[in-house]
């Protein structure tokens, strides 16, 4: 069982090497010589006036929760979806119930307009 | 030592590491990007534990989605993190012993011998093509088939709540409804008036002569 997942465990220590390996080599190799006027940060030619990260609209955290919630839905589909033939029409209404439940808070959301991006 | 135990212990190391980096990293946007590092280690412990569908939707659910959310969270906050940091010794010994009756209360179910911790030999290994989520479907949609609708009301009410405390609407957007801009006709815009013919006054064409001049 866990020899399936030897080719995995490969890709991911590949993918570990090729993104960190030319980071590694850089910071190891590279010549490193800072002053202040090369750290100093630069922005069209005058100091920068206050800290680049602002505040992100609270709508976002909505879509992003919707997101969530969907996905959710989606992660008990597969193993319905593999077992269907087994449960046969009993498993089909199982399922028909939660979606109707969810398609009642879409329904929901829709008529509320918060999928509209003013 | 078998080869799973081996990255059993890099997992459970790369683990622990990107935990305590969670809670110690001063800047909160590299503490989520470390959570992330913790969920993906946490799926390969599923992944050794042979439940592999587990392990899958940890990636997608809460790599995918949660940090994501948790992302938008930390950026959508204007907090002095300095600020923040300010009361942290005069904290400390509350938050040590909340911490330390946490750490006494597990200590006190993993050693108990109800739990028999030190006895427990672990699952037989499944067989190389048994399917892990076809268990599942068997079990969720039939025996666990009440906590599962349960679940789409949980769902249900996430949704509606999410909606009732962050749904605002802006007043000052200028929003375009492509619905009424496609519908519109011609008697809703343009009013054509009928008026008597005016002869122009001479004072007025002369300034606008001299206004094109100009």
């Amino acid at each position: 069982m866990l020899q399936n997942y030897f080719p995995i465990l490969l890709f991911v220590i590949v993918g570990l090497l090729v993104g960190v390996g030319p980071i590694l080599l850089g910071w190891l190799v590279a010549p490193n010589r800072p002053d202040p006027e090369k750290l100093s940060p630069y922005e069209c030619g005058f100091e920068a006036f206050e800290d680049a990260r602002m505040k992100f609209d609270v709508r976002y955290y909505l879509v992003a929760i919707l997101f969530i919630l969907f996905d959710l839905e989606i992660t008990f589909l597969f193993p319905w979806a593999v077992v269907l033939k087994e449960l046969g029409a009993f498993g089909f209404g199982v399922m028909v119930e939660f979606i109707a439940v969810l398609t009642l808070g879409f329904v929901y959301m829709w008529k509320k307009g918060a999928l509209e991006w003013e | 030592m078998s080869f799973p135990t081996v990255v059993f212990y890099v997992l459970s190391a790369i683990l622990i590491f990107a935990g305590l980096r969670v809670i110690t990293a001063k800047n909160p946007v590299h503490a989520a990007l470390y959570l992330v590092l913790a969920f993906f280690t946490s799926a390969g412990h599923w992944l050794l534990l042979e439940s592999e569908f587990l392990a899958i939707s940890l990636v997608l659910v809460y790599v995918g989605a949660v940090m994501v959310l948790f992302l938008f969270v930390v950026m959508m906050l204007d907090i002095n993190f300095e600020k923040l940091r300010e009361g942290f010794w005069k904290n400390a010994p509350l938050a040590g012993t909340v911490g330390l009756i946490m750490v006494g209360e597990m200590v006190l179910i993993l050693m108990s011998p109800e739990a028999s911790l030190g006895s427990y030999k672990g699952a037989a290994p499944l067989a190389a093509d048994a399917s892990n989520i076809r268990e599942l479907g068997r079990l969720i949609y039939t025996t666990y088939l009440w906590p599962f609708e349960l679940a789409a009301v949980v769902l249900l009410v996430g949704m509606v709540a999410a909606i009732a405390l962050t749904m605002r609407k802006r007043k000052d957007t200028k929003f375009v409804n492509p619905g009424d801009q496609v519908v519109v006709r011609r008697d809703d815009r343009v009013r054509l008036v009928k008026m008597a013919a005016v002869k122009r006054s001479e004072p007025v064409a002369e300034a606008e002569s001299a206004d094109q001049q100009a």
